[in-house]
């Protein structure tokens, strides 16, 4: 079939004027033969289209004059949107509400977490109690850092003003001289030394040494005789490492021993004036004498490092003497005659601590 | 019937059926402003939204007619919807406006991709045939105008332009549709 006869057919095939024969025949065809079929269908989308072409294109027509219709009718009109919006004005008109439910789903996360945390660690907080109220007071200490000044106020026996801080201290000669920390009568009104038995002395300070934290005081009460025989001496050399030491000292109302070893001849960043040693020591016990086994007198505990296990921090005897040798004689009431017997050595410890209880006092200050 | 008022939407879709010019008017110059402000608002002029506004009243009005329209919205947000797609496929055809971000006028919206696909087709073959009917010269446009489109009979089309007889006329017709088939297809591509 040629083209033309194809495109004659067709228009009397969409004229219906086909016999019901060729109409069969053209049917069967289509189905069979798909290039022709390819064909027709080009045909009828062309001749479709001529159609449609001409029935729009007056449309159209129709359409443009109600358009111009409408513009007569509205002679100015509507005035363009001028403002033209940006694209992030754009995107915020559009996303603004999803991002603002986002922001606040994050926002009351994040807050909620945040509480969440805190109540968490609240109640751990209270799970330890008792080990936070040691932190606390550790805290306190810390603001002092090498203070070991130990807060009274609630002690017993109303009375007697129980003084403000207390510390430890111990006789230097038998006739008075006694030594402590200076941070323990740092900013003192009035001193008094107390001992086990309880027995006070009232005392006043010679001189003070705020760099090595030393204090020289001395007995000035007239009920006082003299502490009695000294059962220690000083030692002038220092001390090697590992040797055991042990001090005694009033971190509460009583007299408490604590023993332990010498651990670095050097003290806190590398202070040489200072030893460490591993002696547990609580705020109160600043200003003890350090002995070593055979009862020298080897230091004068000074404080502790907070956060560090075992470090506590004790000023050489070698520094106290200088100290005494430096001291212009005029300074002093009466020469400072140290002892020179040790009668503490050999004896074993209950029997040198029994002994030397006499000679450690704790030191109120009073302010 | 010309008073007839055509408030609501059924008005004038019976209208349409009953090829009142009042309805197509009322139609297009109720629902003409809204598009124009879409358009103007989305990077267009006044003739691209007239341009596509007819496009979206052709594939109404032609469904209406062929009565495969189920409207189930508005008539406004059916020609919104349609407008909507047409213009953001111009848009993103000439990527001014590559995003794909268009700034909506109206808040409703129906799935009107078929209908706006539609409407591409039909305006694709519309300009198409425009083209290859341009470039056909005379006197073969207007012979094929006066058969096809004015459907005008063999002899009269004899007459009018002094053919022989009606076989040389419509040996004249065949070889003109020949041509204007050739230029149809070099111009649109069948999808």
């Amino acid at each position: 079939m040629s083209d033309r006869e194809l495109l004659e057919f067709i228009e009397r095939y969409r004229q219906h004027q086909v016999t019901s024969a060729e109409r069969a025949a053209f049917e069967e065809r289509l189905a069979t033969d798909p290039a022709f079929a390819q064909r027709v269908k080009e045909f009828e989308l062309f001749s479709s289209t001529l159609f449609a072409h001409g029935k729009q294109s007056q449309f159209r027509e129709k359409l443009n004059h109600l358009h111009s219709e409408w513009k007569a009718e509205n002679v100015v009109p509507v005035v363009a949107p001028v403002r033209r919006r940006t694209p992030m004005q754009q995107f915020m008109s559009r996303y603004g509400a999803t991002m603002g439910v986002a922001a606040t789903v994050a926002i009351v996360t994040v807050f909620s977490s945040l509480l969440g945390m805190e109540m968490w660690r609240s109640a751990t907080q209270q799970n330890a109690a008792r080990y936070v109220e040691l932190r606390r007071e550790v805290d306190a200490l810390k603001r002092n850092q090498r203070a070991l000044v130990k807060d009274v106020l609630s002690t017993t026996k109303p009375p007697v003003n129980p003084g403000q801080f207390t510390g430890t201290g111990f006789a230097l000669t038998s006739d008075g001289y006694f030594v402590t920390s200076y941070h323990v009568i740092e900013g003192a009104d009035s001193l008094m030394i107390e001992n086990k038995l309880g027995i006070k002395y009232k005392v006043e300070e010679i001189y003070s040494d705020q760099v090595r934290d030393l204090a020289l005081l001395r007995v000035i009460d007239t009920a006082f005789t003299g502490f009695g025989k000294l059962p220690y001496s000083f030692k002038q050399k220092e001390t090697d490492l590992g040797e055991r030491v042990f001090t005694l000292g009033y971190p509460r109302e009583d007299i408490v021993y604590g023993e332990g070893t010498l651990s670095s001849r050097s003290g806190v960043y590398g202070d040489t004036a200072s030893y460490q040693i591993s002696v547990p020591l609580n705020p109160g016990n600043s200003g003890g004498p350090l002995l070593d086994d055979r009862g020298n007198m080897i230091g004068v505990i000074s404080g502790k490092m907070l956060g560090v296990d075992g470090a506590a921090f004790a000023v050489k005897s070698a520094y106290l003497l200088s100290l005494l040798e430096q001291l212009p004689e005029n300074r002093l009431p009466q020469p400072v005659r140290l002892p020179k017997v040790n009668t503490l050595a050999g004896n074993p410890r209950p029997q040198q601590l029994k002994k030397l209880q006499d000679f450690v006092y704790m030191v109120k200050v009073y302010n | 019937m010309s008073s007839k008022a055509f408030v609501t939407d059924a008005d004038i879709i019976r209208g349409i059926l009953d090829e009142d010019e009042t309805a197509l008017s009322r139609l297009y110059k109720l629902h003409f402003p809204m598009v124009l402000y879409f358009v103007q608002s989305n990077n267009g002029t006044e003739d691209d939204a007239k341009d596509i506004f007819q496009e979206a009243v052709i594939v109404f009005y032609e469904k209406i007619r062929a009565g495969q329209l189920e409207l189930n919205c508005q008539i406004k947000t059916y020609l919104y919807s349609i407008c909507r797609r047409l213009w953001l496929k111009r848009l993103s055809r000439s990527s001014r406006f590559s995003t794909g971000l268009i700034e909506d006028t109206e808040a409703e919206l129906t799935d009107a991709q078929e209908d706006a696909d539609q409407a591409e087709q039909n305006e694709l073959k519309f300009t198409a045939m425009g083209n290859a009917l341009a470039q056909l010269g005379e006197p073969c446009k207007t012979l094929l105008e006066d058969f096809y489109i004015r459907s005008m009979g063999m002899p009269e089309i004899t007459e009018k332009f002094g053919y022989n007889n009606v076989d040389s006329a419509k040996n004249q017709k065949y070889k003109c549709l020949m041509r204007l088939k050739k230029l149809f297809f070099s111009d649109y591509q069948q999808p």
